[in-house]
């Protein structure tokens, strides 16, 4: 059964993935759900709590609130806590009870802007997909919100889009002095950088989070984008390597996994297909690669493998033949492998031999 | 007088029981205290089944992977489908339940079954449920579990309701006169005079937290007295008592001599002599060492470390030791006399919320500071804490001396504050 899970756990969930995009933004994130849910983003979604403070509250939503559709509490709540904290901005995000009551986050969007005149916007959750969707929900609705046209351009500047710790722990790319890094969305960046976007001149979407805001940028304010992480001092789009059909798979994120497979492939000649496990995959895998959705999809997916780079939980549902190289993925594995995480810019630290 | 809209407020200003106003909350990343899933697996051989959205399942199943547990836990993901056509919700919920069971190598004998908040929001028929899954595992206990936060404002909590569930499998059995049983805490009992009295009584000592089989666990149906120390558990003891026609005692960690004495008359069991005078001339003498150790450090202590925090604060307060903050969002019923003794005698001592949204930007002061639990540790920013909760299942005058020498300890050892308190379910393996 495809909902079902014997032993591995979901990716991170939408709700955690909104909050995780747009923490080091500056804005307040409020996830409208009961008291103590947002300790599964706290706990196991999150790796800067320490380091590195951001707004983001839960509403503390009860049964009764919820079965009226009462939205006064919750506006007054945003407002008081708003007046304290002084955030930048506002983000809303669903969760599955205001979901299936239909609460109407835009309206409460705009009375929130009338009462504390900050910019509000609704990040569009309700915990039943993946962090994907929920990075790129946030992403796309900071960049409508927030962005403006540029008072000057940086022809040589690139915005890195779509990384989170979700994803990728190091911020290291390695791009050559003829490009100036204008922002990050969102690791190692701040509300005056991620502002700053609109004055890029080419947008490198690093995951599928990142892919969304890519394109509303380019429609709005004509920036170019390209998918995939840049290898070697350059962009590169990781679609115009080409690839073969194998029995070598590499199983995550398409964008991160596709440029792997890239990089693999220009350095040794070896053809790895992807096998996307997260939700965000149109336009974005090559015919050789595929899409899994589920424990049992996967099972499948790797019966044949001969070699699997993944994160070691997928040695569970792998058969004991296939060669596993092992590249932990937080939005899976969480905080189990955290310390093996390796830099995903540096695939010498974790395939060996390139 | 209105509740406080800061984060803080002098305990001779705060209300009862409700000292803070209602807000947005802030979670702090102090996380040993125990979930429904540390809970659920104080049942040898049982595997649990969540049924649940995506992102609400995250936060149970990586809980599973780092005890790793994994091997007992299994889910089933809800979709916007199984909440827009009309009994799909049920069907999901039984055939995922099932499907999770057949792919198992061998079916488990307890299986705990947790729906959700959505379920409940749907009018999920959660009796034909059961039913159908009994028909189709005959052999298999169900356990009816239930992860639904969205109704712990109100009346009881998932984690209550859960320790009630476990305890509704265990049997009536014969009843052996000799036996008694510890039930409802999370942990085994420790250092406790109604252990130590119990063993010189010659008596058969069980503690549901601490068994090794499923036989084990359900041989708490042939005891004659069942002990609670944990509020939290005590509507699981309450209820079981009542259904097997047994009796119960109540007595949580409490820091008041005289609380204590009358607990332990009062339970009927032989107390030897002197035993009340000699554990009020241990404590006070672990006090005079305290106090002389610590002199005049801060002292914090927030309300995961002990079921009383309010009582603590009180015996230390009273005892010459600096407490300066008391970490809590409500003061529970049982400690009105001790709330309105420190407002009355300890004005300024200053309650602190840990949920208020400026929390996340909490103000820590450069003095040493003594805490007592994660959560004051955290707030407070200091390495020397008692790394503690649900009071360690202490009681007694055993119970104060032992806590005292854990201040001491932590007073005089510092510990990796970053590295403890953000793993789960103190007391559990953490695979971190």
């Amino acid at each position: 059964m495809r909902k079902t899970y014997r032993i591995l756990p979901v990716y991170t969930g939408d709700v955690s993935g909104a909050a995780s995009a747009l923490y080091e933004f500056g804005g307040m994130t409020v996830i409208h759900d009961p008291s103590g849910c947002n300790s599964t983003y706290n706990t196991h979604d999150e790796t800067r709590w320490f380091d590195k403070e951001s707004l983001i509250y839960i509403s503390g939503l009860n049964d009764i609130d919820a079965i009226t559709g009462n939205d006064d509490k919750f506006i007054s709540d945003i407002c008081a806590a708003a007046e304290r904290m002084k955030p930048l901005f506002i983000a809303l995000a669903n969760s599955p009870l205001p979901y299936l009551n239909g609460t109407d986050f835009k309206g409460i969007c705009r009375i929130l802007e009338e009462k504390t005149g900050l910019p509000c916007f609704y990040v569009n959750t309700n915990a039943m997909h993946d962090y994907s969707k929920g990075q790129s929900e946030a992403f796309l609705g900071f960049a409508k919100k927030m962005l403006r046209a540029p008072e000057k351009k940086i022809p040589n500047g690139v915005n890195i889009i779509g990384m989170t710790p979700l994803d990728l722990t190091s911020t290291k790319i390695r791009l050559s002095d003829s490009y100036e890094t204008v922002s990050n969305w969102g690791l190692n960046t701040s509300y005056d950088e991620v502002i700053r976007a609109t004055e890029a001149g080419l947008n490198i979407a690093v995951s599928s989070s990142g892919i969304a805001a890519c394109r509303y940028m380019e429609e709005e304010y004509g920036i170019p984008y390209i998918k995939g992480l840049p290898w070697e001092g350059r962009p590169l789009d990781y679609m115009d390597v080409e690839r073969r059909h194998s029995k070598n798979y590499i199983v995550g994120e398409p964008v991160i996994s596709g440029s792997i497979a890239a990089y693999l492939k220009i350095k040794t000649g070896i053809d790895y297909n992807v096998i996307a496990a997260t939700e965000i995959t149109d336009g974005l895998l090559l015919d050789c690669d595929r899409k899994c959705h589920g424990e049992e999809e996967l099972e499948e997916a790797l019966k044949d493998a001969d070699n699997i780079i993944a994160d070691p939980m997928i040695r569970l549902i792998s058969h004991s033949k296939a060669n596993f190289i092992e590249l932990p993925h937080f939005a899976l594995s969480g905080r189990l492998y955290l310390k093996k995480i390796p830099d995903l810019l540096d695939p010498g630290l974790y395939y060996h031999g390139i | 007088m209105p509740t406080s809209s800061d984060e803080s407020v002098r305990i001779g200003d705060a209300v009862f029981p409700k000292p803070f106003a209602n807000g947005l909350e802030f979670n702090a990343p102090a996380h040993g205290t125990w979930n429904i899933v540390h809970i659920g697996f104080r049942i040898p051989e049982a595997h649990q089944i969540y049924i649940c959205a995506d992102n609400c399942l995250r936060g149970v199943v990586m809980t599973a992977a780092e005890m790793g547990e994994l091997g007992r836990f299994s889910s089933v993901v809800l979709e916007e489908d199984d909440m827009t056509h009309s009994g799909r919700i049920e069907e999901t919920t039984i055939e995922g339940v099932t499907d999770c069971l057949r792919k198992l190598p061998k079916v488990p004998p307890v299986v705990i079954v947790f729906p959700v908040c959505v379920h409940r929001f749907m009018g999920c028929d959660i009796g034909y449920i059961y039913r159908v899954l009994e028909e189709r595992f005959p052999d298999v206990i169900f356990v009816r579990g239930f992860m639904d936060p969205v109704m712990q404002k109100r009346g009881t909590t998932p984690d209550q309701r859960l320790r009630k569930a476990m305890s509704d499998i265990i049997p009536s059995l014969p009843v052996k006169a000799d036996t008694v049983v510890f039930a409802g805490s999370d942990m085994p009992a420790s250092e406790n005079d109604f252990k130590k009295i119990l063993e010189l009584n010659g008596l058969t000592i069980k503690d549901t937290a601490d068994c090794k089989t499923l036989e084990e666990y359900l041989s708490a149906g042939e005891a004659s007295l069942f002990i609670c120390q944990y509020p939290a558990g005590l509507m699981a003891v309450k209820a079981i008592t009542q259904r097997l026609d047994r009796r119960y005692i109540y007595c949580p960690l409490s820091f008041d001599y005289g609380t204590v004495e009358e607990e332990l008359r009062e339970s009927g069991l032989s107390v030897p002599d002197r035993f009340f005078e000699d554990g009020k001339d241990a404590c006070m003498a672990e006090l005079k060492k305290l106090k002389d150790l610590i002199g005049d450090t801060p002292v914090a202590i927030d309300y995961t470390a002990v079921p009383k925090p309010l009582s603590l604060a009180r015996f230390l307060a009273d005892n010459g030791i600096n407490v300066k903050t008391v970490y809590l969002d409500s003061v529970d019923v049982s400690e009105k006399a001790d709330f309105e003794y420190l407002q009355n005698n300890f004005p300024d001592l200053i309650l602190h919320s840990t949920m208020h949204v400026s929390d996340r930007r909490p103000v820590r002061s450069k003095e040493k500071v003594l805490a007592i639990g994660q959560k004051a540790a955290w707030f407070e920013g200091t390495e020397n804490f008692v790394n503690i909760i649900e009071g360690g299942s202490m009681y007694g005058f055993n119970g104060i001396c032992g806590f005292m020498r854990l201040m001491e300890d932590a007073f005089n050892n510092s510990k990796d504050m970053r590295d403890i308190v953000p793993r789960k379910g103190l007391g559990c393996r953490s695979c971190i």
